[in-house]
């Protein structure tokens, strides 16, 4: 049917089937399975190179951690934070005792001219 | 089904002897439905071989043998879609630089029959292609597998992944579209004795 014949729309119809018939299925490039396989083969080295990567840096991190919580876990000395408390401290370092800070006072109350 | 369930299943195992034969099998289909789809005919063996290679790296992807050709037909039109979208800078449909009558003159001075054909299919194409731009590329995409392709709604909404009534409704409208571009560009002088 030609497409100049009928309503629109049959020629839109007999248009497009002109057109399935003007562009038949191409003959594939000698090279084309070639180039498949070497495409397939760069995107594989690339996803096995990445992974590569990938595992290394999870490697790296799980090294890393469990370095960082061995030398959390290990006890240190006088260097480390106090475990007191601030008044803790304090009343530490000054005894009640102590004649300094914490020593009556006489106060001699019979000689007025003194 | 052009290929056996038990081709397929081998090739999703990872048998590249398996998967070559699907490629030998589909690749001349496939090729055909890219250079219809996309019009650039440069580009179709690179988009062909794309859609394989999404193949080769889905393939246990799929769940069952059955559905494989809709799978292998979305992923063409995937491809041939995004190829597109990378191209929409670069718009060019290529309508004929001859006039109608050098058109003519070189007919009569070719002479021959099969030269007169082909360049007949050349104009259908390019006039179709024409028509085509006035939509977006997926709708492009969309019309040509209804109307050039042939297929169903039930095998598009398949591909698709989407409803039938949706499907419906962008096609009525791209169509539309299509059509009124139609009737204006039939009615203008370059076409009028053409197509």
């Amino acid at each position: 049917m030609s497409p100049m014949r009928g309503n629109i729309e049959e020629r839109l119809d007999a248009l497009f089937q002109a057109y399935r018939e003007a562009c038949p299925d191409p003959d594939p490039s000698p090279n084309f399975m070639p180039q498949l396989w070497q495409r397939i083969e760069a995107r594989q080295a690339f996803s096995f190179s990445l992974r590569r990567m990938a595992g290394g840096f999870v490697t790296a991190a799980l090294a890393l951690s469990l370095a960082l919580g061995v030398f959390m876990a290990i006890p240190r000395g006088s260097q480390g934070y106090p475990s007191q408390s601030y008044v803790e401290a304090l009343a530490d370092a000054q005894p009640l005792d102590s004649p300094d800070i914490v020593g009556t006072m006489s106060l001699d109350l019979s000689d007025p001219g003194k | 089904m052009l290929v056996d369930f038990e081709l397929i299943k081998r090739a999703q195992k990872g048998d590249s002897a398996a998967f070559n034969e699907i490629v030998l099998v589909y690749r001349k289909r496939i090729l055909g439905r890219i250079s219809r789809l996309m019009a650039r005919s440069e580009d179709v063996e690179d988009v062909a071989q794309e859609v394989f290679l999404r193949l080769f790296f889905s393939l246990d992807q799929l769940r069952t043998p059955e559905v494989f050709e809709p799978w292998l037909y979305r992923l063409t039109v995937n491809a041939a879609y995004d190829h597109l979208r990378k191209q929409r800078r670069r718009q060019e449909y290529r309508i004929s630089d001859l006039s109608e009558q050098q058109v003519m003159m070189a007919d009569a001075a070719a002479g021959g029959k099969v030269e007169r054909e082909e360049r007949e299919r050349k104009k259908t194409r390019e006039f179709v292609d024409s028509l085509l731009s006035e939509v977006s590329e997926s709708d492009r995409v969309l019309l040509m597998m209804k109307e050039v392709e042939g297929l169903s709604l039930k095998e598009l909404e398949k591909i698709y992944d989407v409803k039938e009534n949706a499907l419906k409704v962008r096609l009525f409208r791209a169509r539309q579209r299509v059509l009124k571009a139609f009737g204006s560009k039939e009615h203008s002088p370059a076409q009028a004795g053409g197509v």
